[in-house]
């Protein structure tokens, strides 16, 4: 890491799906709108408007949850095409500011503005501009917050949301940082703050105030994270990148929920099969091949199994992928145990080294021309115009999620 | 099904007392090994059966896919059945001294191992668990010379698939007829073809065609480097193979399914040929593949006029070429292969110059022996994508 001052801004789309729906439906503005089904469904909230926030309800509860506690709430499909194409614009809107963008998900980004000056103007004039533009651009509001690092800018932009901009300059991190809850630290979960309580720490201020070897002792390695990260540093795992440095994706997953759970095989193969393609088009879409698929296996009890294969090769067709995580899933699967979760994951992406195999290379040919007509009918057609018979009956809508559990500061429900 | 020869229900179980010389009950034990299941859920599969009778020992071993049995001279005092963990009696006869050593069989299955000083009683298992085995054929026995299927299975078994999903890829596909004898085998990405004709098959009418997994196959040829015995016996029913190697006797369970049309993916026009030195080629190889990517193991072949460059890289490691002269005056080819599967070839083929045979980056390539030997050896590779 550069040892100057870095100037890092962290861009968080207010209520992205919620606002996203608004452009299509302004009946909806000012209203609590809960987005990613309807009230009588299973499957979980993808986000919430702030009115319906105020009701307690946020992304990841079920969505009947939902409706008991906002029964006035209005309920809405997700429609992560639309939020992907609102994305896209978005991200073109940050790359004109500083070529080192990073998107942690759909609707957030880092950028690491160091050294723009000449350009932009100091930050928060700067921060004035880009909120302009992304709303010029986008018809979509905006939250910004500045820092020396990414957990600075993280935690501001939550604290400047809805549509604000707040600045921390450097040198005053801890004293910004102090007054707040430990759990307001991104990478701090129920778990990690459970354990803080117990030591009598609350607010980060307290947290600045262990020595780094004690809370090594208490917390390992991640202790010695923690305490860097309540003086406003970028510390542990994925914090410590540089923006922008390892953009690549290093896994590509689709899951679904059943409304109701499922004990029949034909109809978890046949959502496996559509788990697999949608995984397969992603895969030909970002111009990857994958050599490890995961199997995820929920139970009605909520147990849950995950079974991964690696293949000698990598491959991005949709029959191959199946072949691996059909096998994995009757390999596993207790069977006539009824399902609540399948889901299907790629990884080890790796270069197309691909040994070519004289019994499979013309059946495989096929399926590669196949599959490349199947997509190009998607561009022009939607998502579901064509599907692979066996996929047919696994149809179910694709939910998106604003906040991926996966990602930092993203453990918890989003308090603004 | 009992065993055959000597076990036959005359046979009392409960009791057995043989000497043995351990020179030979060594031997006997080494040569079964193999066979022994290491890892296995089912106990007695650990065990060696012991039956005694006449003058002879008779060992069995067998992991359900394979078993073998052999047999050795004792002098029998009560002839009876009995088992013995396999790999702990093989370790402990090790290190006993060169004497006779007395087997009996006491209580419970408990069997006396005595050997001058030396006095071990090892706990066995009931001889009625060990799985019954199946019969010697009388009819239909094929009489194959032992160094020409230890040849063939030099030059073939390592091209054998180590996959659950393409099963019948599992095994060589051996082919008989009255005056020849063919193996093949593939795993897709390759395909060892070899012929051997001018011999005497008798007994076999037309074509014999029989799949040998891969475990028989490497089985046979260590029991073939084991012994002088020129002549195998090969029969086969409806669900086991059988290969008597003098008083050895293997037999394995068949592979069933369909082997591939493999005579679809023989090469027919690769017209850029050069020829080389094996040794030449598998030393630059194995020189430049120790910097290709590590999982597939992928060299680049460009083929130039009056050369054979050969190159690897890997973001890990970095970069490395190599080449070789050749009388080549064609369109240039530039061509990947997983350097593995070629030297795998150069091995099994031996010294002597090869001949390359390509016809494009996408086609299957065709490696060979430049001078025609007695096997008539062929192997096709299929490129990588680079």
């Amino acid at each position: 890491m550069s040892t100057l001052p870095r100037t890092v801004f962290h861009v968080d789309m207010d209520a992205f799906f919620v606002s996203v729906e608004e452009l299509f439906d302004p009946s909806l503005k000012g209203k609590a709108v809960v987005v990613g089904g309807q009230r009588h469904e299973r499957g979980v909230v993808s986000a919430a408007s702030y009115e319906a926030r105020q009701f307690g309800v946020h992304s990841a509860m079920p969505l009947r949850t939902a409706a008991k506690l906002c029964p006035q709430a209005i309920f809405v499909d997700g429609h992560p095409d639309r939020y992907r194409a609102c994305s896209e614009k978005a991200h073109k809107v940050l790359t004109s500011f500083s070529p080192q963008v990073e998107m942690v998900s759909i609707d957030e980004a880092y950028l690491d503005m160091t050294g723009t000056e000449r350009l932009h103007g100091p930050p928060l004039l700067a921060a004035h501009k880009l909120h302009n533009r992304m709303k010029a651009e986008t018809d979509l509001n905006c939250s910004i917050g500045i820092g020396a690092s990414r957990l600075i800018a993280k935690v501001c932009s939550g604290k400047a949301k809805p549509n604000g901009v707040l600045y921390v300059i450097a040198g005053r991190e801890a004293r910004f940082l102090a007054p707040l809850d430990v759990r307001e630290i991104p990478g701090v979960g129920k778990v990690t703050e459970q354990k803080l309580h117990s030591l009598g720490i609350r607010k980060v201020g307290d947290l600045a105030k262990f020595d780094d070897a004690d809370l090594e002792h208490q917390f390992g390695k991640w202790g010695v994270a923690l305490a860097g990260k309540a003086r406003g540093e970028d510390a542990g795992a994925w914090f410590e990148g540089e923006i922008g440095a390892d953009e690549a994706a290093k896994s590509i997953s689709h899951e679904h929920t059943y409304d109701q759970d499922t004990a029949n095989v034909a109809q978890l193969e046949s959502t496996l099969m559509r788990l697999c393609e949608m995984v397969g088009r992603r895969l030909r879409e970002n111009q990857l091949h994958a050599r490890t698929f995961q199997l995820k296996l929920r139970y009605k009890d909520f147990t849950t199994i995950t079974r991964a294969h690696s293949l000698d090769a990598p491959t991005q067709l949709d029959n191959e992928i199946f072949q691996q995580i059909h096998r994995l899933f009757h390999l596993n699967w207790r069977k006539g145990s009824e399902v609540r979760l399948l889901g299907v994951q790629a990884s080890s992406f790796g270069e197309s080294f691909a040994q070519l195999d004289f019994l499979e290379d013309h059946a495989r040919g096929k399926w590669e021309h196949a599959l490349s007509a199947v997509d190009r009918l998607r561009d022009k057609f939607g998502e579901t115009s064509i599907t692979l018979a066996t996929g047919m009956k696994g149809g179910f809508r694709e939910r998106t999620h604003e906040n991926p559990a996966a990602l930092p500061g993203k453990s918890k429900p989003s308090p603004s | 099904m009992p065993v055959e020869a000597i076990a036959s229900s005359a046979i009392g179980t409960s009791t057995m007392e043989i000497t043995i010389s351990k020179f030979e009950l060594l031997r006997e034990l080494a040569a079964t090994q193999g066979v022994v299941e290491r890892k296995t859920t089912i106990p007695i599969l650990s065990n060696y059966l012991f039956e005694a009778g006449g003058d002879r020992l008779s060992l069995t071993a067998t992991d359900l896919d394979l078993s073998l049995r052999t047999s050795c001279n004792a002098k029998v005092k009560r002839e009876g059945a009995c088992t013995i963990p396999a790999r702990k009696l093989h370790d402990y006869v090790k290190l006993l001294p060169d004497a006779d050593i007395t087997i009996k069989l006491l209580e419970n299955h408990w069997v006396s191992i005595r050997c001058g000083r030396s006095n071990t009683k090892m706990v066995g298992m009931a001889r009625s668990n060990f799985p019954s085995l199946p019969v010697f054929p009388t009819a239909n026995v094929v009489k194959i010379p032992a160094q020409v299927l230890r040849g063939m299975i030099a030059r073939t078994s390592f091209a054998i698939a180590n996959e659950e999903s393409r099963y019948t890829l599992n095994g060589a596909l051996m082919v008989l007829k009255p005056e020849s004898i063919t193996m093949v085998a593939t795993d897709g990405h390759r395909l060892a073809h070899v012929e051997r004709s001018n011999e005497k098959f008798e007994g076999v009418s037309g074509e014999l065609k029989t799949l040998v997994p891969k475990k028989a196959m490497d089985e046979l040829r260590s029991l073939v480097d084991s012994t002088d015995v020129e002549t195998i016996e090969f029969a086969k029913d409806d669900s086991t193979l059988f290969f008597r190697i003098g008083q050895r006797l293997l037999t394995s369970r068949q592979l069933t399914g369909q082997f591939p049309n493999f005579e679809a993916v023989l090469p027919k026009d690769n017209t850029r040929i050069i020829s080389l030195h094996g040794e030449d080629l598998g030393a630059a190889i194995a020189r430049v593949a120790q910097f290709a990517d590590e999982r597939s193991r992928a060299v680049r072949l460009k083929l130039e006029k009056g050369e054979l460059k050969l190159s690897a890289s890997s973001t890990e490691t970095g970069e490395s070429e190599d080449s070789i002269e050749v009388d080549y005056n064609g369109e240039p080819l530039t061509v990947g292969f997983n350097a593995q599967y070629i030297i795998d070839f150069l091995k099994a083929a031996g010294a002597g110059d090869v001949r390359l045979e390509l016809k494009d980056s996408q086609s299957a390539g065709q490696l060979r022996p430049a001078e025609s030997e007695d096997y008539k050896y062929r192997y096709i590779v299929m490129p990588m994508r680079i």
